[in-house]
């Protein structure tokens, strides 16, 4: 079997809930119906999973579903942008970005602007990139750039954003999910986010 | 979901047409037929309804048979008669007294029925219960809690096979998962759950179950696989 996939009885087997709870998270739209696979083996019909992001997702519903009702629940892990703003002062305040990247980036704004959660979300992937150190400062105007410019036309369809470079010669490119990629040889893939991933995570940030 | 508040409502006397939209309500009573998607708070229909797009309501009441084109979204449905719908089904709860035909999946919190169905997709239910009149066919079935009886023989049931040539009130499904299993006169390959009731007439590929299984004396079962430790 791929490595990468899971099936729904070694899932359940291994985080210990039950189907009735499997199909009710899929109800409330906990768990995205594409990453229900359906594969015929020789025992017949059998439902898969990817792996991580099944195993990630279920430990993220238990860990919360005391504190947060199913409902609310679903509103975080729902990739459309959430209808939310945030005034600069706020987004320094609550630390959410660091300062270097609201100084370099943002620093031509007044401190009462509203940012948009598009904003706000290019800014959190403009900061993860700066921070895990793949990216210079003169990179992220290009990448908030890119976003800007090309991030809108998915139009809340899941979305990579992939960062490559060559001899030195860095690129940022936005790609629709699932897609396989592949490239020259020489050209080095520094990062790959899931923007879904990003969206969750700014989310549980804000909330 | 505020659908509808403040809208005009939409009122079809006999026999006409008229325009999709939004409504506050929408009360039908002969033929009617709605061009386009069409989404209201409650949604009365008595007669023959159609829908050539999508519905979306808060609350449904049907008499009588209605066809909607694409999917249903309804907070709350009960409908008498026949319901065919040729998208998904989506809602909070849904209780059918005749017959439901679906053309792709179901998603419902609880679905209560009485009769017939056939549900091209997947079934997917919180509480799903059964009394069969005629046959009832779905691709697979995942729930937290099934139920399925044969309706007792009736006066009902004289008519019913009337109206339904071949009918043989049983439940076909290729499998059926769950937590709380309870079923009679049901064909299936696979049924996994945690408490499993198999009853008679039920013929069955493979059981799996996690903590208790209960067989009939006339069920036919494939195999029996304890799970879970």
């Amino acid at each position: 079997m791929e490595p990468n996939l899971i099936s729904k009885k070694e899932l359940l087997d291994e985080k210990g809930i039950s189907y009735g709870q499997l199909y009710r998270w899929k109800r409330k739209q906990l768990i995205p119906e594409d990453w229900f696979i359906r594969k015929s083996t020789f025992t017949g019909q059998e439902t898969f999973f990817p792996r991580d992001l099944i195993l990630a997702r279920i430990d993220k519903i238990m860990n919360m579903k005391d504190d947060l009702s199913l409902d609310e629940l679903a509103d975080q892990f729902s990739p459309l942008l959430p209808e939310y703003e945030l005034r600069k002062a706020d987004l320094m305040k609550r630390n959410i970005v660091s300062n270097v990247v609201i100084e370099r980036f943002a620093s031509v704004d007044s401190d009462s602007i509203v940012y948009t959660f598009e904003r706000l979300l290019y800014f959190f992937v403009a900061d993860k990139l700066l921070h895990a150190g793949d990216m210079s400062m003169e990179e992220g105007e290009r990448l908030l750039q890119t976003m800007r410019e090309h991030f809108p036309k998915f139009e809340g369809k899941a979305c990579d954003l992939l960062f490559a470079r060559k001899m030195g010669v860095s690129s940022f490119a936005l790609l629709s999910v699932p897609a396989d990629i592949y490239y020259e040889s020489g050209v080095k893939l520094i990062a790959r986010l899931s923007m879904n991933e990003c969206i969750e995570q700014l989310k549980a940030k804000l909330m | 979901m505020a659908v509808g508040a403040g809208k005009p409502d939409l009122i079809i006397n006999g026999v006409s047409n008229a325009g999709g939209g939004e409504y506050s309500s929408v009360k039908v009573d002969g033929v009617g037929t709605v061009n386009g998607d069409v989404s209201a708070v409650t949604f009365d229909a008595n007669g023959v309804t159609k829908v050539r797009g999508n519905l979306v309501a808060e609350e449904i009441d049907c008499d009588g048979i209605m066809k909607v084109k694409g999917d249903l979204i309804a907070g709350r449905s009960v409908v008498d008669g026949n319901i065919k719908i040729e998208g998904a089904v989506k809602g909070d709860r849904l209780s059918v007294n005749g017959i439901l035909n679906v053309g792709k999946e179901c998603e419902l919190e609880t679905l209560e029925m009485e009769g017939a169905f056939n549900i091209g997709g997947f079934l997917n239910a919180g509480q799903l219960n059964v009394r069969l009149h005629g046959k009832g066919r779905a691709q697979d079935i995942g729930v937290e809690s099934i139920k399925v009886r044969q309706a007792s023989k009736s006066k009902w049931n004289i008519l019913w096979r009337w109206m339904l040539p071949r009918f043989s009130p049983e439940l076909e499904t290729n499998s059926i998962e769950g937590d709380e299993i309870d079923l009679e006169y049901t064909e299936a390959n696979v049924v996994r759950g945690s408490r499993v009731f198999i009853g008679k007439g039920c013929v069955i590929g493979t059981v799996e179950y996690r903590t208790e299984l209960k067989v009939h004396p006339g069920a036919k079962i494939g195999k029996e696989v304890k799970t879970g430790g």
